[in-house]
């Protein structure tokens, strides 16, 4: 499945990049993410709840950054897996000033390829696509309110 | 598909279930969107509370010149009311039109909105409707409008321990017309897209109109564009054509296997034309 | 001797209803799920979640210790029973060893790992979660093509180019055929993997009798004489210490004509524990690992002449076979070669095919099996000839039609068609849809910009499987015939209808031919230990190979009864007429009752007769039946949504004699349903990564009642002169007359838009995208 989007957040982006690969922010911005803690440069163990209205699953799994750019682009690796099925991500977020340069603010746009599988993948076909906007959005907006 | 272990509970009155669900209980209503995804372990709750057991929840009736549903009112006896069919035949059609004999007989209005599933049908009439819910806590009692209500896929205002626990709409006079069309997932059936639309005409201008989608995004909307290129208008053909056009319009679709966003989007067009035109035929 | 037989009722030929729908219609049939057995244990079976990866680790001390567990077993404590076989034998066949359980790797999403045993379902079922499997995720190959491609993930190592076989068949001299052609036509054609979806899915209880050393295991199949010779194997248990039950199955459409991992492993669960355990599987377990049909891509070309004359047909295959190789798994493409000429006569084929292991679930029969794919190919490749040469598509099917005096006719793939006469079911088919109207008013709508099609598919099928050395395991049938000492009737078959209606249409039969009435027999199938050896029904078999082993059990069983009739009555020319045997002369009867204490009580003999009143005939067919037919289609297509609407649905059928025209009509029903969940809606959808993303019924749209249109069944008789009945079999013929004539009423409809061929299913969106390009 590809996923693609972006998101405007209220900072510079010196200040988004930094954010973003801030694990405490990204602990608190992640939707259901219980726990996330270093096991490397740049490696992160995740714990995660996912609730969305009946559905409720458990996961652990990686976050990797790669190919560091400052602050203009990196990559983020994702992986997870818990009794309803197994999730990868690989995508490229890039950074940058909006076109009418408006101070202090960041065009965050994001392209990667996610994989899921187990039971989600075999019963979720009409609801993946709309979940994983869904998260996407939750996690820029919390990330929003936590920039300032 | 052998669901967690759980408890039951089969309530008898209102207090009792808010009871439970303040610490932590789940409601079930219909079960038809519940007890599927227990099977398959994507969700466990560990108490399931009983709404349907409880009789002041089930019940379809007028009052204060507006009609209130139960939360527990089956499917099918919305699809069947006479008192609904006569004042608010959109909510009949729409009933109707959702998945197949069983699930109608054991859905309900209040799990169906309460789910908020991103594709069922009611949303798309609720909306058209500006219906209103009344939603219960244990201490507590609130009315929130559809508009507020649907926050995203399958995400609402409800509070952990609170429900849903009636469904008001209004009663339209005679120079209404309402239309729900709806293109089917076949494996499903729920919808692709479903698009539901009720106007009001005065001397043959609509001086009204209210536009309810659902399956194009993430929730239930109101397509407010569409409605306001109506109002106004003694609308042509070419009139329903492009304000049908507008109930897409920015809208960030959904894709899946069985449509993609653009064909989604175009499908949304179709049927809300459709839609117009229908609900117009039908004013008397 | 004269002797005649006269009867008054008859039941062959009436739409009599079937005897064992009041069960089915009660919720009073016993299903495996049904069974209950005191101390029975559970199992459930965890499944791998990945389509391609080695097994590191398998940690179930967490399992094992769960409440209610008796025991976990994995791959390393089933290596002593034998792997799942493969029935058919082909030079180069590469057929990887099928253990029940994975041992070192996974090769597809639904392959068991482990079984957890326990005294109720739902703790072996808690239990399963807490199974560890420590995977190695590898890469997959989902998609037979890309499988074929180099560099492509090998799904089994030892086997990198991912070829599981190669079959090739030329008839005639195809060389010349296209060398001499005035025009080719070729296309690429999709036959779609589908899920078979019976209502009641796979199910197993195994009860090991230690003291006795006997096994029964119920399971729901077709095939219950074969599973119990083939499990008894894997095993190591004799034969006759195994007896195996299929109580009512809930439907199989070729999907329980296999013997599965879980037949075996069940019993060796009851063995190991020394307690009866059911499994039963889910609907999610059904999707992925239960055989899934169809599966092709077909790439076709056929010369002719400008007049329309097929004069040859190529056909390259690539069979997506899954991982492994299920009973008939090689062979079901072979059915699909020998299929290739349809109703054509043409000397000259060239069927090549290429069979390819892909990381997903076993491919093998699904109703009709090759049959409907090789069908859909040759029907969508004359409407493509017809559409080039500018010729009608009924005109072109009638000019080269095998005619009537040519049978029997020895077709270039080597079978010889029984008996046929294609004209007169499409001719019929044609008035009763008002052919000529209809294409004045296609051509009115076109002008108005609307899309009307008229599809036409005239199919024929191989049927009556088959001739023993054509089958794996033996292609007879057979039938006892016992009249009880109270001269009821009790019929045993190897056959193994399920929900076919045999048990109405044998009773038929039989109730002709000894002029008793239908409540005065019983017929009993799908017991080893009741039922003397027999194959099963598939392959549209039961009537026409089981129904003849029948007729000539009754023929045995009539003589000996007429002897006795000739001993009681002291007459040497009497008759068999309802219920007794009269003597000719002086019109004194013996009632069956009487007759049958006699040979019962056997105070006296008729010369050279044994006593008892029983017959078994194993009936060899000399051939295979050849039934045919012609549907069509009439479809008006929304150009705005892309949605089909079909208008009219002819079906002119023509299976020879008719024993019962209800059940012909259910089975014409089912198997036109069938036909359009392919046409329209069904598909098994495999990602780059080997999930099967349609794996449940909210994706995958099976044909509901409210989806169907009328089917308009009519019949053309042309018996076959293989059997005494005259029968051919009716069992998959609406499936195989289907997909073809829907799509070629679509392809009809948007023609004016330069629309040669669409894959199935024809969804919506795949019609819009066609009709928005113009727009
Ligand atoms: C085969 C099939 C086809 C279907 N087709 C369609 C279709 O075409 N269109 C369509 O719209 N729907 C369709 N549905 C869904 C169906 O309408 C469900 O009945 C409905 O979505 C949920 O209602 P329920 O009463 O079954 O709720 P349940 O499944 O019991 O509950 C759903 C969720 O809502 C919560 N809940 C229930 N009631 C309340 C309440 N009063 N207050 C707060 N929370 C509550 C539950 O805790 C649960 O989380 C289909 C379902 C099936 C199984």
């Amino acid at each position: 499945m590809k996923i693609s989007g972006s998101y405007n957040l209220p900072v510079a982006p010196e200040r988004a990049y930094q954010i973003l690969q801030d694990p405490a922010i990204l602990a608190q911005a992640m939707p259901g993410c219980e726990s996330l803690e270093q096991i490397g440069p740049d490696e992160y163990r995740m714990k995660m709840k996912v609730l969305l209205a009946a559905l409720s699953g458990q996961f652990e799994g990686k976050v990797r950054i790669a190919d560091q750019a400052p602050p203009t682009s990196f990559r983020l690796i994702v992986e997870g897996s818990g009794r309803i099925g197994f999730l990868k991500g690989d995508g490229l977020l890039k950074l940058s000033p909006p076109d009418a340069g408006a101070a202090g603010l960041t065009v965050v746009s994001y392209e990667g390829d996610a994989q899921v599988g187990g039971t989600m993948a075999a019963v979720g076909q009409r609801l993946i696509d709309g979940t994983a906007k869904m998260m996407i959005r939750k996690f820029f907006d919390k990330l929003a309110s936590l920039a300032g | 598909m052998i669901a967690q272990k759980f408890e039951y509970t089969a309530p008898k009155s209102l207090d009792e279930a808010l009871h439970l669900l303040a610490s932590g209980a789940k409601p079930l209503a219909g079960g038809m969107s519940l007890i599927p995804m227990m099977k398959l372990r994507l969700a466990a709750p560990e108490h399931l509370v009983d709404l349907r057991t409880i009789k002041d929840l089930n019940y379809i009736r007028e009052a204060g010149g507006q009609l209130h549903i139960g939360a527990t009112a089956s499917h099918y006896e919305i699809e069947s009311s006479a008192l609904l069919r006569q004042k608010c035949p959109l909510l009949t059609e729409t009933a109707a039109a959702i998945g197949d004999v069983q699930v109608r007989n054991m859905g309900t209005i209040g799990g169906s909105v309460a789910h908020a599933d991103p594709a069922a049908d009611y949303p798309a009439a609720l909306q058209a409707l500006e219906a209103k819910f009344v939603l219960n806590g244990a201490k507590s009692e609130r009315t929130v409008s559809a508009a507020d209500f649907f926050v995203d896929a399958f995400t609402t205002t409800l509070e952990p321990g609170e429900i849903l626990r009636e469904v008001i709409v209004p009663i339209d006079d005679a120079r209404t017309g309402t239309s729900y069309q709806k293109m089917v997932q076949p494996a499903s059936g729920f919808a692709i897209v479903g698009v539901a639309v009720r106007v009001r005409q005065n001397a043959r201008k609509v001086s009204f109109a209210r536009i309810g989608v659902t399956g194009l995004s993430n929730h239930a909307y109101r397509a407010t564009a569409a409605e306001k290129a109506l109002e106004g208008k003694t609308p042509s053909a070419n009139d329903i054509q492009n304000a049908a056009a507008l109930v897409a319009q920015g809208v960030d679709a959904n894709s899946d296997l069985h449509a993609s966003a653009d064909y989604r989007k175009h499908l949304a067009a179709v049927h809300a034309a459709r839609a117009i035109k229908s609900a117009i035929s039908r004013i008397t | 001797m004269a002797t005649t037989t006269t009867k008054t009722e008859t039941f062959v030929g009436k739409r009599i209803r079937r005897r064992e729908d009041p069960r089915l219609i009660t919720g009073t049939a016993t299903y495996v799920e049904d069974i209950q057995m005191p101390g029975m244990h559970y199992a459930v079976i965890l499944r791998s979640p990945h389509a391609a990866a080695r097994i590191r680790s398998i940690d179930t001390k967490k399992a094992v210790s769960a409440p209610g567990v008796v025991c976990v077993f994995t791959g390393k404590d089933t290596k002593g029973v034998g792997a799942v076989p493969c029935g058919v034998a082909m030079p180069d066949l590469r057929v990887p060893q099928h253990t029940i359980l994975a041992t070192e790797r996974v090769y597809f999403v639904g392959h068991p790992v482990a079984v957890v045993v326990a005294r109720d379902r739902y703790l072996a079922r808690d239990a399963a979660d807490l199974i560890e499997v420590d995977y190695e995720v590898l890469p997959a190959v989902a998609d037979p093509e890309k499988a074929l491609a180099k560099g492509a993930p090998a799904v089994h190592p030892q086997w990198p180019d991912n070829v599981a076989f190669t079959y090739h068949q030329d008839g005639g001299n195809i060389d010349k055929a296209f060398a001499e052609a005035d025009v080719v036509v070729k296309q690429r054609i999709v036959s779609q993997r589908l899920v078979p979806m019976a209502m009641e899915t796979r199910g197993v209880v195994a009860e090991w009798r230690g003291a006795d050393r006997q096994l029964n295991l119920y399971t729901s199949t077709q095939i219950p004489h074969l599973v119990r010779t083939i499990v008894a194997a894997m095993l190591g248990l004799e034969e006759n210490r195994m007896r195996v039950i299929a109580p009512e199955v809930g439907g199989g459409f070729g999907s329980k004509l296999n013997v599965y991992a879980e037949e075996a492993l069940m019993g060796y669960v009851s063995m190991k524990i020394q307690k009866p355990v059911k499994w039963i599987e889910s609907r999610r377990e059904n999707f992925t690992c239960t055989i899934h049909g169809r599966g092709h891509v077909d790439y076709y070309e056929v010369a002719a002449k400008r007049d329309g004359t097929i004069l040859g047909i190529k056909l390259k295959l690539i069979q997506d076979v899954g991982a492994y190789h299920q009973l008939l798994t090689p062979l079901i493409p072979q059915l699909s070669v020998l299929m290739m000429p349809g109703l054509y006569n043409t000397q000259n084929i060239r069927g090549d095919i290429i069979g390819v292991f892909t990381n997903c679930v076993p491919t093998d029969a699904y109703r009709g099996a090759g049959r409907p794919e090789a069908t859909h190919g040759i029907e969508r490749m004359v409407d493509i000839l017809a559409a080039e040469l500018k010729m009608d598509p009924a005109e072109i099917r009638l000019k080269n039609f095998v005619t009537k005096d040519k049978f029997p006719y020895p077709t270039a793939t080597g079978l010889m068609y029984d008996s046929g006469d294609y004209a007169t079911p499409l001719k019929k088919a044609l008035d009763l849809v008002g052919y000529v109207k209809l294409r004045q008013e296609q051509a009115d709508l076109r002008k108005q910009g609307k899309y009307m099609g008229i599809g036409i598919s005239t199919y024929g099928e191989i049927c009556a499987i088959g001739p023993s050395p054509a089958t794996p395991a033996g292609g007879w049938e057979s039938a006892t015939v016992k009249i009880e000492p109270s001269g009821k009737v009790t019929i045993l078959t190897g056959a193994c209808p399920h929900g076919q209606g045999e048990e109405t249409t044998f009773a038929q039969i039989a109730a002709d031919e000894l002029g008793v009435g239908l409540d005065d027999i019983l017929v009993i199938r799908g017991d080893t230990a009741v039922v003397q050896y027999g194959i099963g029904t598939f392959g549209s078999r039961a009537t026409a190979v089981g129904g003849t082993a029948l007729y000539y059990a009754l023929q045995d069983l009539k003589a000996k009864i007429k002897k006795f009739g000739e001993m009681l009555l002291e007459s040497d020319d009497v008759s068999l007429m309802i219920g007794q045997v009269i003597d000719n002369k002086s019109g004194k009867a013996k009632t069956f009752q009487e007759i049958a204490g006699a040979a019962y009580r056997a105070l006296k003999l008729p010369p050279n007769t044994e006593p008892g009143l029983l017959a078994t005939r194993f009936w060899e067919p000399p051939n295979f039946t050849f039934p045919f037919g012609a549907h069509i289609v009439v479809t008006d297509i929304d150009d705005e949504t892309g949605q089909i609407k079909i208008r009219r649905y002819v079906a002119v059928d023509d299976c020879g004699n008719i024993l019962n025209p209800l059940i012909v009509d259910g089975q014409v029903h089912g198997g036109v349903a069938q036909g359009l969940g392919q046409a329209l809606w069904e598909q098994a959808v495999y990602d780059d990564n080997g999930q099967l993303v349609t794996g449940e019924l909210t994706d995958y749209a099976v044909p509901r009642a409210q989806m169907m249109p009328w089917i308009e069944s009519h019949h053309t008789c042309t018996p076959s002169p293989i059997n005494p009945l005259g029968v051919k079999g009716v069992g998959e013929a609406g499936t195989i007359g289907c997909s073809p004539a829907v799509v070629n009423s679509v392809v009809d409809a948007l023609s004016p838009l330069g629309v040669r061929h669409l894959d199935m299913p024809l969804t919506p969106e795949k019609i819009w995208k066609v009709v928005a390009k113009k727009n």
